[in-house]
């Protein structure tokens, strides 16, 4: 006869595989799992699919400076003119009557030709940037105080200052873009959306598709009834006639479920970063640097679905509809992630579980592209389209990647920013094993 | 464990040890309600080693008796431990118990070796110890053969039988069966008999329930009679048998001449009372229902009388209930 054991506290990394294992057969065998995890694949292919549609396609350039269009009908572009020095709006004064004359130029060399040549980093205070590739502000025809309307006493050039200013939602940087008339005036519309879209489409795929969709919907559907299920079809008194405590049950419980839904968001995080990596803009073949968001990505779609795990399966005992009770949690954590989006740091989001998992994914974004900030008021000024010019205008991109990104709150670095969250979530997810064992410990089971 | 308020000297630091004097099985005053409702009320009751039977109708408390002992349900009053733990507050006793559920669902997708092996390891065995003990198990309630087919697709009485062998993997020294038989076919249910009955001599403390006095009969002579919640007998079923002996018992015969038969029949002392219920049956009263079976084949055989039956329709749960209940009244 086997010596018995003196305690339940024996044995338990036994007692712990022997629970994973069967949870994870268990849910081999049902077809809830497949369907669930089958609707997931299927749901975030299809967001792939539509970024890869998008990436593939042309974005249309645009003359943001109006240089390209012949106002005189003389047959040469504006741009062309302005800088031989002729008049652009009467029909008797073209290059053609220089002697030689000079042949029109097309008017596609003066769409696109003045592009972003910002090379900064995010620091408080004013920074000069830019320069006139199409000469348009360096025209020798100009006077000094022409070529300096931004008045920082150099010319043909643009001044980006970052402030920093405190709002009831505490601490944020704005940028002001304030530039000389003619500098990087006409950027390449191809180039900035296709890489703002690029941005956007990973920061939101991550937050909404990966943290949001997958961190709700997968506990929702396969961690509620966990524990709740053995209670109804009445196979829990096989588990709970062995001597283990129920608090280990419901622990080892959610250890199996993590078994089948960790790798799946694995392996879904790395058909994403492939996926991004190969279509995404850039001249490499794969853009390495986007896997340090991706691995966030996935590491906080993980803590969330452990979080949401434990809470969930806690419902479940709590009640026999617990996936009711469920409903409202994934209400209120739905509207904290779009609340994130726009006010990271506001207050209520301590009170969620997203908003913590979803700083994560901004933590990285901060660290991976560190020039975000600038890239998206880059957009946004366009070229001067704020600066009073009626062809002018944000380019297309940089405001849903003005949404999607956000600063992680607490005005901390993006490092200290991550670790805090992921031990908030740790803590969340103990907390809410704790309480699913008091209510579990309780339980009479017929 | 409860919190210690009061915080005064030094800090409890007990690990649960098992207590060896402990009687397997001890309940005191053991009252379990449901609002007005009792299931149980006032079960003293202490048993250790040999096999029990625990009799009574549905409803009488059977299965709410077991979930008290397996920690599934809390005593609304009154104290039971298990081995010398309450079971509701602390799991390690079920470390040397072993127990057979009522309910039907099973892990229908499991093997009867994965299902009795995976449970095995939660007593603590490592994968390759649960899987020999799974073998030795299922071997001792015959489905060697079919170890390693789905449960699925099992009868009801292999069903049972891996429940069973799921309950002695651990080598139990107390052993719970909640009605194992319902349901089987004839065949099954000898082979659980003859586990049970194994058990008993191996020395553990056997509790086994039933509906079906014919059933415990066959396993064994010490019984506990439950009825609406209240335990109403206990001790060796001979002894409460010679109790309804002092009470008036019918044996109902079906012959072809019920009128002669009355004739030869009346001439046995013990009877006391004869009637026809219709033309083809007899029926006696009598007090010594043993004396009866004695002479009846003798007579029978001598006077050359058909008989198609011999029944006591008495002789089930429900009149030794109604004996018991009515204070030895019919």
């Amino acid at each position: 006869m086997a010596t018995k054991p003196d305690s339940i506290y024996r044995s338990l990394d036994r007692k712990a595989a022997a629970i994973v294992e069967f949870t994870l057969r268990q849910y081999r065998t049902k077809k809830s799992t497949w369907v669930v995890l089958g609707v997931g694949f299927t749901a975030l292919s299809l967001i792939f699919m539509i970024y890869i549609d998008v990436m593939s396609s042309e974005f249309e350039s645009i003359d943001n400076d109006g240089d390209s269009y012949d106002y005189d009908n003389d047959g040469y572009p504006t741009g062309q003119e302005v800088k031989l020095g002729t008049d652009p709006f009467n029909f008797e004064s073209h290059p053609g009557l220089f002697d030689p004359p000079i042949e029109p130029e097309p008017a596609s060399m003066y769409i696109n030709e003045d592009g972003f040549d910002w090379d900064i980093t995010t620091k408080i205070g004013d920074q000069s940037v830019g320069y006139d590739d199409d000469g348009d502000c360096l025209n020798v025809n100009r006077t000094d105080s022409q070529k300096d309307t931004n008045g920082n006493g150099i010319p043909c050039d643009i001044v980006v200052s970052f402030i920093s200013t405190q709002s009831q939602l505490g601490d944020r940087i704005v940028i002001d873009v304030d530039a000389d008339n003619g500098v990087d005036e006409d950027p390449d519309e191809d180039a900035y959306s296709r890489e703002a879209i690029h941005l956007a489409f990973i920061l939101s795929i991550g937050k909404l598709g990966f943290v949001l969709l997958l961190g709700i919907f997968l506990p929702l559907f396969l961690a509620t009834g966990l524990v709740r299920d053995e209670m109804t079809s009445g196979t829990m008194h096989f588990m709970l006639a062995k001597p283990i405590a129920r608090s280990e049950i419901f622990l080892y419980r959610v250890i199996g479920y993590l078994g089948i839904v960790w790798p799946y968001v694995i392996l879904l995080g790395i058909l994403g970063g492939l996926v991004s990596g190969f279509v995404g803009s850039g001249d490499s073949f794969f853009r390495f640097a986007d896997l340090g968001v991706w691995l966030a990505i996935v590491f906080a779609t993980m803590m969330a679905t452990l979080v949401y795990g434990m809470l969930f399966n806690a419902l479940g005992v709590l009640w026999k509809y617990g996936i009711i009770l469920a409903i409202p949690f994934a209400a209120w954590e739905l509207g904290m992630a779009l609340l994130s989006m726009g006010a990271p740091d506001s207050t209520l989001l301590r009170f969620s579980i997203i908003g913590w998992a979803l700083m994560i994914v901004d933590a990285a974004a901060m660290m991976v592209w560190p020039n975000l900030d600038m890239f998206i008021a880059m957009g946004d000024w366009g070229g001067g389209g704020d600066g009073g010019t009626i062809f002018g205008s944000s380019l297309q991109g940089s405001a849903p990647l003005n949404f999607f990104s956000s600063k992680p709150g607490l005005g901390l670095s993006p490092f200290v920013a991550t670790i805090i969250s992921t031990l908030v979530l740790l803590l969340q997810a103990a907390v809410f094993w704790f309480l699913g064992s008091v209510l579990f410990k309780g339980k009479e089971i017929q | 464990m409860m919190p210690d308020f009061d915080q005064q000297g030094a800090a409890q630091t007990k690990e649960w040890v098992p207590e060896t004097n402990a009687p397997a099985i001890l309940l005191e005053n053991v009252s379990k309600s449901y609002g007005r409702i009792f299931a149980l009320s006032n079960i003293t009751l202490a048993l250790n080693g040999g096999v029990t039977g625990i009799l009574g109708m549905n409803g009488a408390g059977k299965s709410t008796l077991f979930n008290l002992l397996m920690g599934k349900l809390k005593v609304s009053q009154g104290t039971i431990k298990l081995f010398g733990t309450d079971p509701w507050k602390n799991p390690a006793p079920y470390a040397r118990v072993g127990f057979v559920p009522e309910h039907e669902k099973m892990y229908d997708w499991m093997t009867a070796h994965g299902f009795v092996s995976t449970f095995a390891r939660l007593n603590g065995l490592t994968r390759d110890e649960a899987g020999i003990e799974a073998d030795r198990v299922l071997e001792f309630v015959g489905l060697t053969d079919v170890a390693h087919k789905k449960i699925g697709q099992f009868s009801k009485g292999m069903r049972q039988r891996v429940k069973i062998a799921h309950a002695l993997v651990n080598d139990p020294e107390l052993i719970i069966l909640d009605e194992p038989l319902q349901g089987c076919d004839p065949l099954a249910r000898t082979t659980i008999m003859n586990v049970i009955r194994e058990l008993g001599k191996m020395g553990r403390t056997v509790l086994v329930s039933s509906h079906i006095l014919q059933e415990i009969e066959r396993i064994t002579e010490q019984i506990v009679i439950l009825h609406h919640g209240r335990l109403l007998a206990l001790g060796n079923l001979h002894s409460i048998r010679e109790r309804l002996d002092q009470i008036p018992h019918r044996i109902s015969i079906q012959a072809d001449n019920p009128k002669a038969l009355a004739k030869d029949v009346i001439d046995i002392d013990e009877v006391f009372g004869i009637s026809f219920p219709d033309g083809e049956n007899l029926s006696i009263q009598t007090h010594n229902l043993g004396a009866i079976h004695a002479q009846l084949p003798r007579i029978i055989v001598e006077n050359n009388h058909k008989v198609t039956t011999i029944d006591n329709p008495d002789d089930d749960l429900a009149s030794i209930l109604g004996y018991l209940t009515s204070g030895g009244r019919v």
